[in-house]
Order: structure tokens, then C-alpha cells, then sequence
């Protein structure tokens, strides 16, 4: 399933649409519905954050594989970024030091273990497996 | 489809409370004083978007002695608090406990 985001927050609702169908149309176990929504989400709202500048719809694929779902995110004009390269947020601290934001990365590392970064010709391309036991953190 | 509708003791939360729904939902926030309370038991789906705004008013309330309250949190949305180590920082009652 292919689908083309235009670079807004909106576009969301067509994201559960989206994996809604896929789930609908095939046997994925209910525990992936969260870890694909959050991750597919935090991703998109990354792009969008850090290529403001960016003109051309993000390109959204979902595809079912052996033992879950395989989905990327691709932004055709960006800059290079990849996510592994924000450090990690600790979230140990006390209120007064919790900073607000940077928890995304950090909970899509939690539910979907590493996120996949490929760069080639301005485009930047993320993707993750999610699987009903993680595969790797 | 996000809601959020005003009570006594705070605010009751239903739908997905996701990056496109977080604006809609901090004017709410921003409006509380005290100690509050945020029913969760009809919210499906938070993402770090709406995790900040509870965070922001959290941490607006707790400057003043007061602070939120997470009750009838379900399952799904307990684990996210505890992914982000929010269990930490609120009282957090999950959905079958009682409030």
C-alpha cells in the first residue's frame, strides 16, 4: 500500500486510514496496531519538522511481511537526516528537568526497535519493521 | 477524532490525542489550576505530541503544589507513560483500579 502525504499534520487521519486497510485485509495481530501508528506518526512529524523548506509530498508505504509489517517513509528533497544521530532522552529526570518534546524517537525506539536511515540523490528515507516480538533495540 | 470535554475535576479525554490533535487540546490544558484530574478511559491513542502537553501543564501545576492526575488509563496508554517514564513523574491509576 502506497500512499502520498501532502506536509501537514492532517495527514495523519489518511495514516490510521491507511494501516486500518492494510490490518483490515489481512491477519496482523492487533499488538501492532499501536507500535505501526506511533512509529509511522513520530516519523512523518520528524520530516515534517526538519525540512521545513521542503516542497514534494513524503511517500508513505506499508507492506505486510513475513511475521508483521514493513513500513517506510520517504521525503524526496530533504536534507540528510537520520534519526540515530539525536541522542537519546533520559527519562529518569525529575520533573523540573524533563524537557517538553524529544520523547518520539524515543518511543518509537521502544516500541519498534531500530529505525532504518537511507540517503541517496535528497532523499531521505526511513523505515522500520514492526513485529510481535521486537527484533532488536 | 480527538475530544475533550471539561468536568468538575479537570478534563476527560476520548479518541486520539495525536500531533494534529495536541493544539486543540492545550488551550484545556492551559485553562486548569490546581490539582486536576484527566480521565483517560475513552482516549485510544497518545503520541508524543499529546504526552507533551500533559507534560507542560504537569509541570505548570506541580510549580504551584498541585499537578495531574492519570485515571482509568488503559492498558495500551499505561505502557506508553511508562515507555516515556511518566509513570515517574504523575499519579497514574490505571483503568481497573478504582479512581
Amino acid at each position: 500500500m502506497k500512499l502520498s502525504l501532502r506536509r501537514e499534520l492532517g495527514e495523519i487521519e489518511r495514516i490510521v486510514a491507511a494501516r486500518r486497510s492494510l490490518f483490515a485485509a489481512s491477519d496482523l495481530p492487533d499488538a501492532l496496531i499501536y507500535p505501526v501508528d506511533l512509529a509511522t506518526e513520530e516519523l512523518f512529524v520528524n520530516m515534517l519538522r526538519h525540512n521545513q523548506q521542503g516542497q514534494g509530498p513524503i511517500t508513505l508505504e506499508l507492506e505486510v511481511v513475513a511475521g508483521g509489517v514493513r513500513v517506510s517513509l520517504a521525503d524526496h528533497d530533504a536534507e540528510p537526516f537520520d534519526p540515530a544521530s539525536v541522542p537519546p532522552v533520559d527519562i529518569s529526570r525529575p520533573l523540573n528537568e524533563r524537557q517538553i518534546g524529544g520523547l518520539g524517537l524515543h518511543l518509537v525506539r521502544q516500541l519498534v526497535g531500530s529505525v532504518h536511515y537511507h540517503y541517496h540523490n535528497r532523499c531521505n528515507t526511513l523505515s522500520f519493521m514492526a513485529r510481535e516480538e521486537p527484533t532488536d533495540v | 477524532m480527538f475530544e475533550v470535554h471539561p468536568d468538575s475535576n479537570g478534563l476527560r479525554l476520548a479518541g486520539r490525542l495525536d500531533a494534529a490533535a495536541a493544539p486543540l487540546a492545550e488551550p484545556h490544558f492551559e485553562a486548569l489550576s490546581g490539582a486536576a484530574e484527566v480521565d483517560l478511559a475513552n482516549l485510544e491513542y497518545i503520541s508524543s505530541a499529546g504526552l507533551g502537553v500533559l507534560l507542560k501543564a504537569h509541570k505548570r501545576l506541580s510549580a504551584g503544589g498541585a499537578g495531574l492526575r492519570l485515571v482509568q488509563v488503559s492498558p495500551h496508554i499505561v505502557e506508553i507513560l511508562h515507555f516515556s517514564g511518566f509513570d515517574m513523574l504523575f499519579e497514574v491509576v490505571p483503568a481497573s483500579d478504582p479512581a
